[in-house]
Parts: C-alpha cells; sequence; structure tokens
C-alpha cells in the first residue's frame, strides 16, 4: 500500500478534503472546549479538600445561618479551625464586572485555604486594615489593581442605606497553587460586613451564608459531620454539613444540566460529522471502483485496498483532530480569562487533547469501514466492468 | 496435450446469473497455447473473448473445468493466493488504459512493482526501463490527463512489462484509439512478443488487429471456432 496513492487521492479533490477536514476540525474543537467546561465545572468537586467541611442551612444553602452557630461548632471535637463565609453578590461600577465576593473571618482564613499564596502586599497589614481585602492575581489583572488602590464594590444583595458603594483596600494579592481554586475572588473581613450591616439595617440582619470548618488530622468526617448536625437538631435552624466535595458537587448542580446538556451537544456534533465523513468515503469508494479493479488486478489483495481507504480516512480526519486540538489550545486562555469567574479551571487537560485526536481518528476508521470492506470484497471482474 | 503449451484450458464451462437469468458464456471449451506465441481472440459479443481471457489472467474462476498456466492450475486457488499469482505472472492491458490519474506515468507503471520484493531504487530503475521500450521515457512525469490516447495506453502496456511477467493480456487494447495509434500499439506488441518473447493473449472485434497476431482464435458462443495463422507464423495453437 502506497502512502503516496493515500495522499494524491487526498489532493485528487481539494474541496472536498479540505471541507471533510474542516468539518472534523469544527467537531474537534467543539468537543475539546465542550469537555473542558465539563471538566472545569467537575474539578473544584475534585480538587476539594478532604479536611474542610461545609455548614449550610438544611433549607437551601441561600438560607443564612445564625452567627451564634460558630462558637457551638467551635466546641465540637476535632476541628481545628470555624470560619464565616458569606457571599457577598457586588459589582464593580458596572453590572457586568461581577466576581466573587465573600466576607470572612480574616485569621483563620490562610490556615483555612492554604492553596492561596500571598505574592503581593501582606496578610498581616489585610489582618490590621478593618476595610481591607484580599484579592485575587486574575482580578488585579483584570481591572488592574494594585495594593494600596481603594476599591468600590456596589451590593446587590447587601446594599448601602445612602445608595452607595462598600469601599474596601486592597492590601494584599494571593495567587493559586490549586487550578480549581480561582484567582477572580475578593475577601474581605466579616467584621467589617456585620459593622455596616449592623449599623444601617439592625443587629437581626447579622448572619453568614455558611461555615467553613478544617478538622484536625486523622480526624474521621463523618463523626464531625454528624455532631455538627446534631447540634442544631431541634433548630431554630437546622444545618447539613457535607464535605467540601460535596458542597461542590451540590453547587455544580446549581447549573442544572449543563454538563449533560454539553455532553449531548458534543455527542450530536460527533454524530452529524461521523455522518459526513462516511458519505465522503463512499463517495471516494464509488468513484475508485475502476481504479481498485485494476489494482486487484495487479495483485494488490484484499487488505491492501481495505488499508488504503482506512490509511486514506486515518489521515484525513487526523490532520482535522490535530488541527481542531491546536484552535482548542489557541483559545484556551482566553475562554479561561472570560470564564474565571465563574468557572475557574478551564484547562485543556492532555486526556482532553488526547480524546480529541482518539475521537478524530475514530470517525477516520469508522467512516472508512464500509468503503473499506466493500472494496476488499469487490471482485475485480466487476469493478472493471463498472462504469464510472 | 502438448507438453510444452503453456496455457491449458480444459472443459472450461462458466456461466453468468443476471436478473434471475443463467448466461452459459463458455461451453465446456478445451484450448493450448504455446510460450512466446501471439494469440487473438475474436468472435461476436457475448462469445467469451473477455471472459476466457479473465479466466486465463485468474481474475475470474470457471464453474467447472481446469485451467492451467505453466504448472498452475487457476481454478484451484484461493482468493489471496490468486491475487499473488497474478503479482508474479501477469501483465493486463485494458481498452480504456486505466491508468490512475493522480499519479505520473512513472508512476503507475511503478505501482504493480510495490508487490515485488525490491527497494524503491531499483522499483525506480524498472518502471524507467518499461517506460523506455515503450518509447515513453520522456513523458516519465507527465500525468495520464497530460497525455494522448495512444501514449496512454502505451504507459498501460509499461506497467503491465514492468514486473516482467509470463503472460501479457490485452482486453481491446485498441478499441479506443484511432488507426494510427492503434498500429503504434500493435506495432508494440509485436515488437515485444518478438524481441522479448512475451506471450501476447489479445481480445479484440479489429480483423486489422488480428492480423498481427501468430493465431486467431475464433469463438462462438463459448465454443471453440476456426483457428488462423494470418502471419504464416509457426502454428502455435491446438485447439480440441
Amino acid at each position: 500500500m502506497s502512502l503516496k496513492l493515500v495522499w494524491r487521492f487526498l489532493l485528487s479533490h481539494p474541496v472536498r478534503s479540505i471541507l471533510t477536514c474542516g468539518s472534523i476540525v469544527v467537531a474537534v474543537f467543539l468537543l475539546c472546549v465542550l469537555r473542558t467546561t465539563v471538566v472545569a465545572l467537575g474539578s473544584s468537586i475534585e480538587a476539594a479538600a478532604a479536611n474542610r467541611l461545609v455548614v449550610q442551612s438544611s433549607v437551601s444553602l441561600f438560607v443564612p445561618l445564625p452567627l451564634s452557630y460558630q462558637p457551638k461548632i467551635e466546641q465540637v471535637d476535632g476541628i481545628e479551625h470555624v470560619i464565616k463565609w458569606t457571599w457577598f453578590g457586588g459589582y464593580y461600577k458596572d453590572p457586568q464586572n461581577f466576581f466573587a465576593q465573600f466576607a470572612v473571618d480574616a485569621a483563620a482564613t490562610m490556615e483555612v485555604y492554604p492553596e492561596m499564596e500571598i505574592t503581593e502586599g501582606s496578610y498581616d497589614a489585610f489582618l490590621a486594615s478593618r476595610q481591607g481585602a484580599l484579592i485575587g492575581r486574575d482580578l488585579a489583572e483584570k481591572y488592574e489593581w494594585s495594593v494600596g488602590d481603594r476599591v468600590p464594590i456596589i451590593g446587590t444583595i447587601y446594599p448601602r442605606a445612602d445608595g452607595g458603594a462598600w469601599e474596601f483596600d486592597v492590601e494584599a494579592i494571593y495567587d493559586s497553587r490549586n487550578p480549581a481554586f480561582g484567582e477572580q475572588t475578593l475577601l474581605f473581613h466579616h467584621t467589617y460586613f456585620e459593622e455596616v450591616l449592623k449599623a444601617e439595617q439592625g443587629p437581626e440582619a447579622l448572619a453568614a451564608g455558611v461555615y467553613i470548618m478544617r478538622i484536625e488530622p486523622g480526624t474521621e468526617p463523618t463523626t464531625v459531620m454528624a455532631a455538627v448536625d446534631a447540634l442544631f437538631e431541634s433548630g431554630p435552624q437546622r444545618v447539613q454539613t457535607t464535605t467540601e466535595a460535596e458542597f461542590n458537587r451540590q453547587f455544580v448542580t446549581m447549573f442544572g444540566g449543563i454538563p449533560t446538556f454539553l455532553s449531548w451537544i458534543g455527542g450530536s456534533v460527533l454524530f452529524a460529522i461521523l455522518l459526513a465523513a462516511i458519505n465522503t468515503m463512499l463517495m471516494a469508494g464509488r468513484e475508485r471502483t475502476r481504479i481498485l479493479g485494476v489494482m486487484k488486478a495487479m495483485g494488490f489483495g484484499s487488505g491492501s485496498v481495505f488499508a488504503l481507504f482506512v490509511v486514506e480516512a486515518v489521515v484525513l480526519c487526523g490532520a482535522g483532530g490535530l488541527i481542531g486540538v491546536a484552535f482548542a489550545k489557541l483559545v484556551e486562555t482566553p475562554i479561561a480569562v472570560a470564564l474565571s469567574t465563574m468557572m475557574p479551571g478551564f484547562v485543556l487537560t492532555t486526556e482532553t487533547i488526547l480524546a480529541g485526536l482518539a475521537v478524530a481518528v475514530g470517525v477516520g476508521l469508522v467512516a472508512a469501514l464500509v468503503p473499506a470492506i466493500a472494496a476488499s470484497r469487490l471482485r475485480p471482474v466487476e469493478a472493471l466492468r463498472a462504469e464510472v | 496435450m502438448s507438453e510444452q503449451a503453456l496455457i491449458r484450458v480444459r472443459d472450461v464451462t462458466k456461466t453468468y446469473r443476471r436478473g434471475g437469468e443463467e448466461l452459459r458464456v463458455l461451453e465446456e471449451l478445451s484450448l493450448e497455447m504455446q510460450e512466446g506465441s501471439f494469440y487473438a481472440l475474436m468472435g461476436p459479443s457475448g462469445s467469451g473473448k473477455t471472459t476466457l481471457l479473465n479466466l486465463v489472467g485468474g481474475l475470474d474462476r470457471a464453474d467447472s473445468g481446469e485451467v492451467w498456466v505453466g504448472d498452475d492450475e487457476l481454478n484451484g486457488m484461493a482468493g489471496a493466493e490468486l491475487a499473488r499469482w497474478r503479482a508474479d505472472h501477469v501483465g493486463f492491458v485494458f481498452q480504456g488504459f486505466n491508468l490512475i490519474p493522480v499519479l505520473t506515468a512513472r508512476e503507475n507503471v511503478e505501482l504493480p512493482l510495490k508487490l515485488a520484493p525490491i527497494g524503491a531504487k531499483r522499483r525506480r530503475e524498472q518502471a524507467e526501463y518499461a517506460l523506455e521500450l515503450v518509447g515513453l521515457a520522456d513523458r516519465a512525469k507527465h500525468r495520464p490527463s497530460q497525455l494522448s490516447g495512444g501514449q496512454e495506453q502505451r504507459v498501460a502496456i509499461a506497467r503491465a512489462l514492468a514486473t516482467d511477467p509470463l503472460l501479457l493480456l490485452a482486453d481491446e487494447p485498441t478499441g479506443d484509439l484511432d488507426r494510427a495509434s492503434a498500429d503504434q500499439i500493435l506495432d508494440l506488441l509485436q515488437r515485444l512478443n518478438g524481441e522479448l518473447s512475451k506471450t501476447i493473449l489479445m481480445v479484440t472485434h479489429d480483423p486489422a488487429a488480428a492480423e498481427r497476431a501468430q493465431t486467431i482464435v475464433h469463438l462462438d458462443k463459448g465454443r471453440l471456432g476456426r483457428l488462423e495463422h494470418p502471419a504464416a507464423a509457426p502454428t502455435a495453437t491446438t485447439g480440441s
């Protein structure tokens, strides 16, 4: 079997080859991006720390918990730290400038989230500043904020009484050691949050979104979870304590069936492209009936003509796969930046690249199968009589 | 039967089934052909000329009877074995030339040599030699679309010769050519037979083409008809 012949066959219909290859490029590109999205949605689950537990209301994530729960939780055996973690839900200047902000117990936050590494400013300065903020590197770069800047954030869930912005002073910038822990987050003091709310809305407005606990090494998480849940069994607000992985999983399911939906889109694209590739190879097979007859008359066996189609389809689809993966790699960073608020961890993994290439080659193999089998079974006498 | 006969066809019957109907193309045909001779097969359409050519070339199998070429009985060979036999023993020339349009003349001639256990350099040399034999060495890099019909057929003959086969089988090789080109092809076939002692079996409707052969074998309704020796060549055919 001649590779030169395969190459010449591909070049003999350049438009058809380019269109088929192009369709594979689009399919593999979409599959890579969609799979990366699905993986990114799930990466927070995989990246969850085994020693972090989350206490939330058993009613809903959106129902806050009383501040009085914290000292009671701290009494449970096996817990190193408990911090408040409250979703703020504001924006910077324009609602489009949305990113994650949390009011936190600053003192223990670094202990609970050691994946943060302060690379500018200092953590002590953050702790010492009443309105201090600790921000991620991507956030700092996106809005060109630096240490010492005062940042106005408009509260949507917690608007200021005068309609103005909450003001935070950037005291430190962190880099994340874990891609699933995003760098587009702003953390500020829960004490400042409570101070303002109490002054403007009264003490009844004070609450915490969730409590996050770091447990001691060797402690059985299920024991701690059961103990915390039992504390508030009789109210006033029952709680549900989960591992961080489970909490993240629940958060991902808030996106509804998006992962499933994306998988369906990917599957449908793949199926459509497979049909297109099969059609191309069938056309190629029909056109070459007489050539195949001549080759068989020369003594080329069934295996050789079978291989001719398989190699041609795999070369065509494989090239499309390579280009598709290259395009996906090209847009990886822009997409990752665009989605970093919602979906940190948008990284084109080696597995995704290999899956994209495998799909391309697989489509080629399947598309080649029908014409290759037909060609290998073709009787030379019939092939030489063919009117093509 | 003569021991010297290269091709021995014995009591061969071949039937095709088309649209539920059986069409008997060869009827207990027996025939011998000598090595190094040039034969023309003539007869009306449907007389079984091409079918006989296909059987002798190992492209098709008889329903019954035996087809011997040298020491090989083709009817008993399996598909892969027959393909290998064709690669080693036969060169085909077709009416429509059947060159591969995406390859150059030299690449077309090289193609059957891919099945031979020789390296790329040797393949190239053999292909160039075959093109020289047919007088087209200067057209080696031309694609079939850049050649005239006569030149295409000469490339096809070079391709058939490239592996130095025992048998050259030509099915209406001048059928698509004008008279001048046809004469060139017939001259070439005669020269290959005369100078290289190639055994040639040519199917033709053209009496002028058949006149070039040493023996004309007439078939009629799948049976052997009369034999002619137009060129007063040594008698080489024995019908039975």
